[in-house]
C-alpha cells in the first residue's frame, strides 16, 4: 500500500518485535554471555572463566555420551517418523468411508499434553500390570515380560514413544500437500505405462519434495532439543542415564546441580551444532524453490 | 472422489486394513486409558486385563478430587492459558496485519528473524530466561509463565495469522477505503470477519500450546497452589505409590479441553493449515 501508512506499520508490529527481542532474542544472547561464567542457578555471585565451562565439558565423557544419546534419538524417529508419516498420509489420501474420522483420530497424539502421552504409554508398558507386555506374551513372543523402562530398553520405549507422539506432524504436512497434486500428473503416467511404485517414485515423491524439506527441518530442530518427552519418561525407572539427550543434561546442570553457566554453556553449544547443521542442510539440499 | 467398489477390489480392501491398522495404532492408547479410568483399583491389576470394565466405577475420579489439587491445577492452566491467548492474539493480529498490509525498511528482515526464532527451543531459553526472572522478582508468578508463552507462541502466531491474510485479497480493503470507509473500519467490516476463521484457529493454537507446556512451569513454579496441569499430573506419577486409576482419570480430564478445541480446527488443518503453516 502506500508509502504514506509507513508510520502505521511500524507502530503495529512494534510490539511483536519488542516482546520477540526482550523475550526470545535477550535471553539467548545473554545465555551466551552467561556461559563464560561460573555462575550458581539460585544464588547471584557469578564469576567470569572465559573459556573453562567450554574446556570442561570437551573432557567430559557424560557430555559425550549425551551428544551420542541426543544424536542416536533425534536421527532415529526422524527416520521413522517420516517413513510412518508419509505411508499414513498416502493411506489417508485415499477415498475410503470413514476417513475424516480417522484422518481426526491420527492428528491426536500430536495435539495432547506430553504428560499424558507419557503416563499413557508407561502404563501400557509396565512391567507387571501392562497391556504390552501382556499381549507380547498371549502371543508367544516373548517368554518373560520384557523391562520397558529398564536400561536395556528404555531407549527402544522412548523412541517408539516419541515416534507415537511426533508422526502426526508429518501426515499433516504431506496430506495437505498430497491434497494440491494435480491428478492430471498420475493419468499421464498412467498413460505412459507407469505402475503404482513408478507412480509414487516418479510422481509423488518429487512433489512432496519441498515439503518434506520443510518437514525434516523443522522436525530436527525440534527432536534434537526435545526436553519433555525424554526428561518424564525417565522420572522414577532409574534407568534415566542411559536416555540422557543433550537437552536433559542442559537441565539438570543447572536445576539438579546449580551450575548455570555450565548449563548455558551447553544450551549454547546445541545452538550452535543446529546453526551448523541447518547451514549444512540448506547448502545441500536447498533449491531456489524450497522456500 | 467416490470410493469405488472398495469391497470387491483388493486395493479397496488393502487400504481398509492400513487405515484400520492406523486407526488402531493411534486411538488404543486413549481407550486404554479411558479404560482403566473407570475401572475398580481391583479390576486394574487383574490378569488377564479385561478391556471394559466390569463394574464401571467413578473412584478413580472421586480420589482424584478429593486427595490431590487437580481443581486447584485445572483453573490455573485455564486462567494462563487464556491470558495467554488473549495478549498473543492482540499482538500478533496487529503484527501480522502489519506484516502484510503495510510496506516499510526491514519487512523482510523481521519476517526472517520470526523465522530465524523457531530454532530457539524452550530448553535453550528456559536457563536464561530464569536467571534473568529471579533478577527481577518475578520467579514463581503466573505473570512470569504468562510472559514466558506469549513470547513464545509470538512466533508461530505471527507466521500463521501472516498466511491467512495474504490470502485476503488487498482489492476488498480498498474498495472499503475508495467508498470513503477509515482505515479502522476497512478493518472492522471487511478484513476480520474474513480473517476470524484463521484468528479462531491460531488461537485455539495457542490454548493448546500453553496448555500442554510443561517445562516452563516445571521450572518457573515452586509453590504448590501455582502449579498447572501438566506438572500437577506429573507430580502425582512421582508419588512413593502410584496409583494408576488416578493418573488415568486425571489424564483423561486435561485431554477433553484440547480435543474439543482440535474438533473445532480440524477441518482447517487439513484444508490447508498445513502448507500454510509448513511451507514458510
Amino acid at each position: 500500500m502506500r508509502v504514506s501508512h509507513q508510520n502505521a506499520g511500524i507502530l503495529l508490529i512494534t510490539p511483536s518485535v519488542f516482546l520477540i527481542c526482550a523475550l526470545l532474542v535477550y535471553p539467548v544472547l545473554y545465555g551466551v554471555w552467561l556461559s563464560f561464567f561460573k555462575k550458581h542457578s539460585f544464588f547471584p555471585e557469578q564469576k567470569f572463566v572465559g573459556l573453562a565451562n567450554y574446556l570442561y565439558l570437551l573432557k567430559d565423557s557424560e557430555f559425550w555420551m549425551s551428544l551420542w544419546y541426543g544424536t542416536f534419538y533425534s536421527v532415529s524417529t526422524i527416520v521413522l517418523q517420516i517413513i510412518i508419516g508419509v505411508i499414513a498420509a498416502l493411506i489417508l489420501n485415499e477415498a475410503f468411508r470413514g476417513r475424516n474420522f480417522v484422518r481426526g483420530v491420527v492428528l491426536f497424539p500430536y495435539m495432547i499434553p506430553t504428560v499424558v502421552a507419557i503416563i499413557l504409554w508407561k502404563w501400557l508398558l509396565n512391567n507387571h500390570f501392562g497391556l504390552v507386555n501382556y499381549l507380547l506374551l498371549a502371543a508367544g513372543i516373548i517368554e518373560d515380560p520384557l523391562s520397558w523402562m529398564g536400561k536395556d530398553h528404555i531407549m527402544t520405549s522412548l523412541v517408539m514413544i516419541s515416534v507415537w507422539e511426533f508422526f502426526p506432524f508429518v501426515v499433516l504436512s504431506v496430506l495437505a500437500r498430497l491434497q494440491t497434486i494435480p491428478l492430471v500428473l498420475y493419468e499421464a503416467a498412467k498413460v505412459d505405462g507407469a505402475g503404482a511404485w513408478s507412480r509414487f517414485i516418479h510422481v509423488t515423491l518429487p512433489q512432496l519434495r519441498n515439503v518434506l524439506f520443510v518437514v525434516i527441518l523443522l522436525r530436527s530442530i525440534w527432536m534434537f532439543t526435545k526436553f519433555d518427552t525424554v526428561w518424564l519418561l525417565t522420572q522414577g525407572g532409574g534407568a534415566e542415564k542411559y536416555i540422557r539427550t543433550l537437552p536433559v543434561f542442559a537441565y539438570m546442570r543447572t536445576f539438579t546441580y546449580y551450575q548455570a553457566g555450565l548449563g548455558s554453556t551447553l544450551a549454547v553449544i546445541m545452538f550452535g551444532i543446529l546453526i551448523a547443521s541447518t547451514t549444512v542442510y540448506f547448502k545441500m539440499f536447498r533449491r531456489e524453490e524450497n522456500i | 472422489m467416490k470410493p469405488r467398489n472398495a469391497f470387491l477390489s483388493l486395493r479397496g480392501q488393502a487400504i481398509y486394513w492400513c487405515a484400520a491398522i492406523l486407526l488402531i495404532f493411534t486411538a488404543f492408547p486413549f481407550f486404554w486409558m479411558v479404560s482403566t479410568s473407570f475401572k475398580s483399583l481391583r479390576e486394574i491389576f487383574v490378569y488377564p486385563p479385561y478391556f471394559l470394565p466390569k463394574d464401571f466405577t467413578l473412584a478413580n475420579f472421586a480420589r482424584l478430587f478429593e486427595q490431590t489439587r487437580f481443581l486447584i491445577y485445572f483453573k490455573n492452566s485455564m486462567f494462563v492459558s487464556t491470558l495467554t491467548v488473549v495478549f498473543t492474539m492482540a499482538i500478533a493480529t496487529a503484527g501480522a496485519y502489519s506484516l502484510t498490509r503495510f510496506r516499510f525498511y526491514g519487512r523482510e528482515k523481521i519476517a526472517s528473524l520470526i523465522l530465524f526464532t523457531y530454532m530457539f527451543a524452550p530448553i535453550m531459553i528456559i536457563i536464561p530466561f530464569y536467571v534473568l526472572i529471579k533478577k527481577i522478582g518475578i520467579a514463581n508468578t503466573h505473570l512470569a509463565l504468562i510472559m514466558a508463552y506469549t513470547a513464545f507462541c509470538l512466533p508461530f502466531s505471527l507466521w500463521l495469522l501472516r498466511t491467512f491474510f495474504q490470502s485476503i485479497p488487498l482489492v476488498l480493503e480498498e474498495a472499503a477505503l475508495v467508498d470513503g470507509a477509515t482505515r479502522f473500519r476497512a478493518i472492522i467490516h471487511v478484513i476480520l470477519p474474513l480473517a476470524l476463521p484463521g484468528i479462531i484457529a491460531t488461537a485455539i493454537f495457542t490454548f493448546i500450546l500453553a496448555w500442554n507446556d510443561y517445562i516452563f512451569v516445571r521450572i518457573l513454579i515452586t509453590s504448590d497452589k501455582l502449579k498447572t496441569l501438566s506438572v500437577g499430573i506429573a507430580d502425582l506419577y512421582n508419588a512413593t505409590v502410584i496409583d494408576w486409576g488416578m493418573i488415568m482419570s486425571g489424564g483423561m480430564l486435561i485431554t477433553i479441553p484440547v480435543l474439543v478445541f482440535f474438533i473445532f480446527i480440524q477441518r482447517y488443518l487439513i484444508a490447508g493449515w498445513g502448507t500454510g503453516a509448513v511451507k514458510g
